[in-house]
């Protein structure tokens, strides 16, 4: 019950950093996204099934508290959680450079999902000024977080396998 | 740590769960978007459990946006004083040049003033462009030669008063033997009409700065503060030129003659522009000035001037209409024809 309680309180004060400090640091208003380096990370370590709960639960902190569509941001990271957690199979958990590499696919797979159902909204994109714009420097800064959250992520996954 | 390779093999269970679950967070984003799915109470209690950290973490972004901020503007403070400083010197330097146009603009205007003053000489103005000063010799060079019309025994002026004479007159400079030089003498005389005591001022080699008036009788009128001006004698220097001001009266050693020491009229220590008499003629006379008028009868001599013309004009325009009454007259009783008339 106590690593449960470690885990959610991680998980809402990556959350608290991510629309609080780190919107000081943003590109043309995009900034990190924690929640979804927090899935990948879990996801890699834990397999798809935790991952694609974790997934769920950091898309609906999100969601609940600063969520435009309740349930967007819910299906795009569970969908994320169960991609790259399908990957854990067949792979060694502690590569550290893994997660690093993968917040760009995950990156693009959350903004493909949440342009997809903008688009199923009625929404008009303008797909290459997004991909000038606002890709590229959310990807760096998710590159930039993408080891820090992991490593946090290994330890808690550490300690929640000693108790 | 174990680096072993997960083996999962999910469940039907769990995959129909997933799906599920996947289709309903589906549908509520769509529902959502409608207005039809409301989590109001939700949303309430999660907001209030992550506001304070946000909070928390909000101050802090602020602190450190303050802090970057500050270092920024201090940067920027730094950078703007370094522009500053660089402008303040170039200024310093601008206004340097600056007074010093002014001062030579003052200069020039005196002597401007001067030249429009004294029309009874021919000006050519020169600057000061070198000089020779000790105890046994005072010669200052102008650039102005005899390709500007300057020869040798000029006087040079200031509007102040005398400077000296051309002693060498080259090409495009000259050389000029300041009053004040021991060689140098002057024919002078005092400028008050009741005295007009004449005598020669020199240089005195004990006190430069301070020529003397030599040769002047005991007994002659000669007091403190009087005027000395030139008197024309010798042909070198015109006639009224302002000298100095006698400011001590010594007796000569012989007992007969006496000598005045004379604060000159022109600071030889400032001296940058002068002007060459290449030429000088009588001076015009004055222009008549009205005599004075008995105190409370005053009249404007030009007021006057113009109701006397005025008369004139009236007194002729009525002599013109008696005329052409008369050849009115003459014409209609047919003692005179109408030109181009029968």
């Amino acid at each position: 019950m106590r690593i449960i309680g470690l885990w959610a309180m991680v998980l809402v004060l990556l959350y608290a950093l991510q629309t609080s400090l780190l919107t000081f640091i943003n590109f043309d208003g995009f900034s990190a996204n924690l929640m979804l380096l927090l899935t990948v990370s879990v996801a890699f370590l834990r397999g798809h099934e935790k991952g694609a709960f974790f997934g769920f639960m950091a898309g609906l902190l999100q969601d609940a508290t600063t969520g435009s569509y309740f349930g967007l941001a819910t299906f795009s990271y569970m969908t994320i959680g169960l991609i790259f957690g399908k990957f854990s199979v067949n792979l060694f958990r502690d590569q550290s450079l893994l997660p690093v590499i993968s917040s760009i696919p995950a990156l693009v797979i959350h903004f493909a999902i949440t342009i997809a159902f903008l688009f199923l909204l009625g929404w008009q994109i303008d797909l290459i000024r997004f991909l000038k714009f606002d890709f590229w420097p959310t990807a760096i800064m998710q590159v930039v977080l993408a080891y820090p959250v992991h490593r946090l992520v290994l330890s808690l996954n550490e300690l929640s396998k000693r108790r | 740590m174990s680096n072993k390779v997960r083996k999962e093999k999910p469940t039907g269970k769990k995959i129909i769960a997933l799906i599920v679950v996947f289709i309903s967070v589906f549908c509520c984003v769509f529902f959502a978007a409608r207005g039809k799915f409301n989590t109001t109470a939700t949303n309430g209690a999660a907001m209030m459990l992550v506001a304070p950290f946000q909070r928390a973490f909000s101050w802090a972004g602020s602190q450190l946006t303050f802090i970057k901020d500050s270092v920024t503007e201090i940067s920027h403070l730094h950078e703007q004083n370094k522009k500053l400083r660089e402008e303040v010197e170039l200024l310093r330097a601008q206004n340097l040049t600056a007074s010093e146009y002014a001062s030579e603009n003052q200069r020039l205007r005196n002597l401007l003033g001067y030249k429009q003053a004294a029309v009874q000489f021919d000006l050519v103005a020169a600057s000061v462009i070198g000089r020779e000063s000790a105890s046994w010799s005072s010669v200052i060079v102008i650039n102005r030669g005899t390709i500007d019309g300057v020869a040798n025994n000029m006087a040079v002026v200031t509007e102040l008063g005398l400077v000296g004479h051309v002693m060498e007159a080259g090409v495009n400079s000259a050389k000029v033997q300041l009053l004040i030089d021991p060689r140098s003498s002057v024919g002078t005389l005092i400028q008050r009409p009741e005295s007009r005591v004449a005598g020669i001022v020199e240089g005195d080699s004990k006190n430069p700065s301070h020529p003397k008036m030599v040769n002047i009788p005991k007994d002659s009128d000669v007091k403190v503060e009087d005027m000395v001006v030139t008197s024309g004698f010798g042909g070198v220097y015109p006639k009224g030129l302002v000298v100095g001001k006698i400011i001590d009266i010594h007796n000569e050693e012989g007992g007969l003659l006496q000598y005045g020491v004379i604060e000159t009229s022109v600071d030889f220590q400032k001296l940058e522009d002068v002007a060459v008499i290449v030429a000088s003629r009588e001076a015009p006379p004055e222009p008549i000035q009205p005599p004075p008028q008995t105190p409370g009868t005053e009249t404007d001599p030009h007021e006057t001037a113009e109701k006397l013309q005025q008369a004139q004009q009236q007194i002729l325009d009525a002599q013109q209409q008696v005329q052409d009454a008369q050849q009115q007259q003459l014409q209609e009783a047919g003692y005179v024809v109408e030109e181009g008339g029968q």
